[in-house]
């Protein structure tokens, strides 16, 4: 406590957020989430990026290897590997965010509704979260490439079905511990309505830990969805994907092995600097 | 929050009995740390001089404190939070965090505790002290049996049970078996302090240990450090309250601002404050002495802070007596003004004769006249927790009227349904049988027994005082004003509405919840506990501004406490609750003087007994 208490002692009102300018975090976590940064920009402007068609063979031809005549070489139909690869990263880690944001906002309504209603209504969500959470990914992912047929958007809908629940329970247990807290009985007493109690009082409490949650999460996803494509659950081709074009690489791994490697180092690298920068953010929001 | 792992604080201290010298461990010989000098039993325990601790942001929580303890003395340190009181008694302990920057020394049994490497500073730690922290919960291991916890420090299970018993722990040899969920607050605290005189060390430093305490089990455990003075052998004992500190301690020295402002004998600083800080807590302080219906005399201002230490005495800026040119330039050493007094004041030989004086206090309306007219009304009222074989009843049949222009109190232990009656009649919980009406007027209100915590932490305090008024259908254009009128009201500046209340200070949170209660005037304003975590000077604050408050704006009250002297002051109905039913009811002033069930006699019995001949007589004028 004495070491608590001059802090928060004294008179002066204008010490905006003292604490933040305190929090560290350590350089690989930066360097996560630069690489983050870079990746986000890539995947917006992968169309200006891109030199070539990611459809149309180069005029080098095919199985050109790296730094004669392409960047990153050309694949097995004579198309740029750089291409290839700046919209497979842009489709992972768009659908990767996606998957999380939807997570998000599902797991939030369900979450908070079930704690701020309590017994019947709260026994019942969850029972419900849990169900989706016993539904095993690619399996329901499979099922519904097969019943809807193979295209991005019903993968997406099939993790996003089984994504969601992690969320409801993390926010369901801040929302529960926040509610026996005095500021949200005083803010009752005040005559706020459950819904902007939700809203001011109880919600902006649990976003520390739905955020630390999320990113440590969204390297997992890159992983899960590279690794459905792979198996020819994404789109299909000759849209440029991260985990089919790996998996069309491994044809020719002994003779042209940058077919396969090339995108499968932008798995690697994505998910490296989406788990270093989950570290980064998880220590930035502890500290404050 | 910031407060020093309190569990990872007691572990350092255990396993006390542990061979000292050289152990075999597994065929190696591990050799044992150099035994520290050997203490010079004449000599003070605790030597501390010149003592500056500061921490990293420019905090300076000492500045330049000597303190001696001698050999078998118990010595109370007394300051309000951020006086540097806790820190001291850590350093004295070496458990200073080694962010800490430190110059001076603090020597126990020779040892300067935050001059040497860690492991002669934890080898003196083990044989020579012992510490008592506010939360035994926290500071016990939920995992372990207590027998065993106290068994770490003391050897054996026998020692264990020898201990415990001397804590006044009854059936010492059951409890051994027991975890600390299974005991109580009290029997926790007497755990916590079995393990910190184990091994008889020279030093027991006791932080706040009966704060977090109810009143009665206070009273018991503060008679078992008094049971214990001849055992283990020097005390210091931490607290804010000056009350506590006069029950066990021989010689208080009162802290403020990070330095000594006063030294000497308990019964002659109680009697004769030389210090003017001193003699406004002794002022200030709710007691037998306060006039009902007045304002108390308080302290103006706010504490020091401790990221802009002040220049000449830290107390200046709040002190009756202060002279603008020496006072607020000159920093006071601490002067001995007879063999065993000193004090830290330039002006101590022109003020002795009216220090007690403090300045001008506020001027209260006269009380609201008293209607026939209910506030809140309550008839038969049931509420239970729990179902089947865990249901507990909290309140059982309860009947209570708050006629408007009153203030009733609602005393009883913790636990006597006092909280939970106070919820259902502003209307957070709903009864499961009986009635509740309240009277027209505005919806009741609640001041929250922790002011900062009512407040939205990531809100600003404008929007949240806004908010209530829009809930309220006010016009917009009508609220800023609404606001700052609120505001200054209850004395703070516009400029807090831009502020959170993790930047405001204690006394300013305090404020922000009254205001916010009272934007909307309600009918009812129900106060659970408001003044029972506070330091002296910022009660008597508190409770001016209530008073103040229920006058000017004609509110009922319901004040909920476990503390006599707070209903004697404020209510002037008192209804005694214990195990859900209400006990006893009438007239404050006759229940206090002729209180006729067992449970309100406890309750009186428990209020420290304060005034009996103290420099507060007469005073305030």
């Amino acid at each position: 406590m004495a070491v608590a208490d001059p802090v928060l002692l004294g008179a002066a009102v204008s010490r905006p957020a003292r604490l933040r300018s305190r929090v560290r975090i350590g350089g690989w976590e930066l360097a996560g989430l630069v690489v983050l940064a870079l990746v986000s920009l890539v995947a917006v402007f992968a169309p200006v990026l891109a030199p070539h068609s990611t459809t149309q063979p180069v005029a080098a031809g095919p199985f050109v290897s790296p730094f004669h005549g392409a960047l990153l070489g050309t694949d097995d139909l004579g198309r740029d590997l750089l291409s290839r690869t700046l919209y497979g990263i842009r489709s992972t880690w768009l659908s990767a965010l996606a998957v999380v944001g939807s997570g998000i906002v599902i797991g939030t309504v369900i979450g908070s509704v079930a704690a701020m209603a309590g017994g019947v209504v709260d026994a019942l969500l969850m029972r419900i979260t849990d169900l989706f959470l016993a539904l095993p990914g690619p399996v329901l992912a499979i099922v519904a490439v097969v019943a809807l047929g193979p295209s991005l958007p019903h993968t997406l809908l099939a993790v996003a079905a089984v994504w969601w629940p992690w969320y409801a329970r993390i926010v369901r247990g801040e929302v529960r511990a926040l509610l026996v807290r005095p500021h949200v009985d005083a803010a009752r007493l005040a005559g706020t309505r459950p819904i902007a109690l939700a809203r001011r009082h109880l919600l902006p409490g649990a976003v520390p830990a739905v955020l630390t949650t999320a990113s440590l999460d969204i390297g997992n996803l890159v992983l899960t969805l590279a690794g459905l494509s792979f198996l020819g659950l994404g789109a299909p081709p000759p849209t440029p994907e991260l985990g089919a074009m790996t998996a069309n690489g491994l044809t020719y791994l002994l003779g042209q092995p940058w077919i396969a490697l090339v995108p499968a180092c932008a798995v690697f690298v994505l998910a490296f600097a989406a788990n270093l920068a989950g570290d980064g953010v998880r220590d930035l929001l502890d500290a404050v | 929050m910031l407060r020093p792992p309190a569990l990872a604080l007691a572990a350092t201290l255990a396993s006390r009995a542990e061979p000292a010298l050289t152990v075999p461990v597994r065929g190696i010989t591990r050799t044992a740390p150099p035994p520290a000098a050997e203490p010079d039993p004449t000599g003070p325990v605790l030597d501390v001089r010149d003592l500056h601790i500061s921490f990293p942001g420019g905090v300076h929580a000492l500045r330049g404190v000597d303190l001696s303890v001698e050999r078998g003395e118990v010595v109370g340190l007394v300051g309000e939070s951020g006086s540097g009181k806790t820190v001291l008694g850590l350093a004295a302990l070496g458990l200073l965090s080694p962010k800490a920057i430190v110059t001076g020394s603090a020597s126990l049994a020779g040892v300067d505790m935050v001059g040497v490497d860690d492991a002669t500073r934890r080898e003196a730690r083990r044989r020579h002290a012992g510490a008592v922290f506010q939360d035994p919960m926290t500071s016990l291991n939920p995992t372990m049996r207590v027998g065993r916890q106290v068994a770490e420090a003391a050897g054996s299970l026998e020692a264990a049970i020898d201990l415990l018993d001397r804590a006044g722990i009854p059936d010492p040899k059951r409890r051994v078996r027991q975890y600390p969920h299974e005991l109580s607050g009290g029997l926790r605290q007497r755990v916590m302090i079995a393990m910190a005189i184990a091994g008889d060390p020279d030093l027991v430093v006791a932080d706040e240990p009966t704060t977090a305490l109810d009143v009665t089990v206070q009273a018991q455990i503060l008679r078992l450090f008094r049971e214990l003075r001849g055992a283990a052998s020097s005390f210091v004992f931490v607290t804010h309250d000056l009350a506590v500190a006069r029950e066990v301690a021989d010689r208080i020295v009162v802290l403020y601002g990070g330095r000594v402002a006063e030294v000497g004998p308990t019964d002659a600083v109680l009697h004769a404050p030389a210090h003017p800080y001193t003699a406004a807590l002794l002022v200030a302080r709710l007691g037998a002495h306060s006039r009902v219906g007045e304002p108390l005399p308080t302290l103006v201002g706010e504490p020091p802070d401790p990221r802009r230490p002040a220049e000449g005495c830290a107390f200046a800026a709040r002190c009756a007596h202060a002279e603008p040119t020496t006072c607020t330039t000159e920093l006071p050493e601490v002067e001995a003004v007879s063999t065993s007094r000193a004090v830290a004041c330039v002006r101590r030989t022109e003020i002795a004769a009216h220090v007690t004086e403090l300045r001008a206090v506020e001027t209260w309306p006269p009380e609201p006249p008293l209607t026939s007219e209910l506030a809140v009304q309550m008839r038969g009222v049931t509420k239970g927790f729990g179902w089947g074989k865990a249901r507990r009843v909290a309140v059982d049949a309860l009947d209570l009227d708050v006629r408007k222009g009153s203030c009733v109190a609602l005393v009883g232990e913790s636990g006597c349904g006092k909280t939970t009656t106070l919820r259902m009649a502003v209307g957070l919980e709903r009864p499961d049988s009986g009635r509740i009406e309240h009277g027209h007027g505005n919806p009741p209100q609640l001041v929250f027994q922790e002011a900062g915590a009512s407040l939205t932490p990531w809100l600003r305090v404008g929007d949240l005082m806004q908010e209530r008024l829009r809930n309220a259908g006010l016009p917009a254009k009508e609220r800023d004003a609404r606001v700052r009128d609120t505001l200054a009201l209850v004395g703070l500046p516009d400029a807090v509405a831009n502020a959170r209340a993790g930047e405001l200070s204690g006394g300013q949170r305090q404020r922000v919840a009254l205001a916010r209660a009272v934007l909307i005037p309600p009918s009812l304003l129900a106060c659970d506990e408001p003044i029972s975590a506070l330091d002296v000077s910022l009660a008597a604050v508190v409770l001016n501004l209530l008073g103040r408050l229920r006058r000017e704006l004609g509110m009922a009250m319901l004040f909920v406490t476990h503390d006599l002297g707070a209903a004697r002051f404020v209510s002037d109905e008192t209804v005694v609750m214990s195990g859900g039913v209400v006990v006893e009811r009438g007239v404050t002033q006759e229940v206090l003087a002729a209180p006729q069930h067992d449970a309100t006699k406890e309750l009186l019995a428990a209020v420290p007994d304060f005034d009996a001949g103290t420099a507060t007589e007469g005073t305030p004028s």
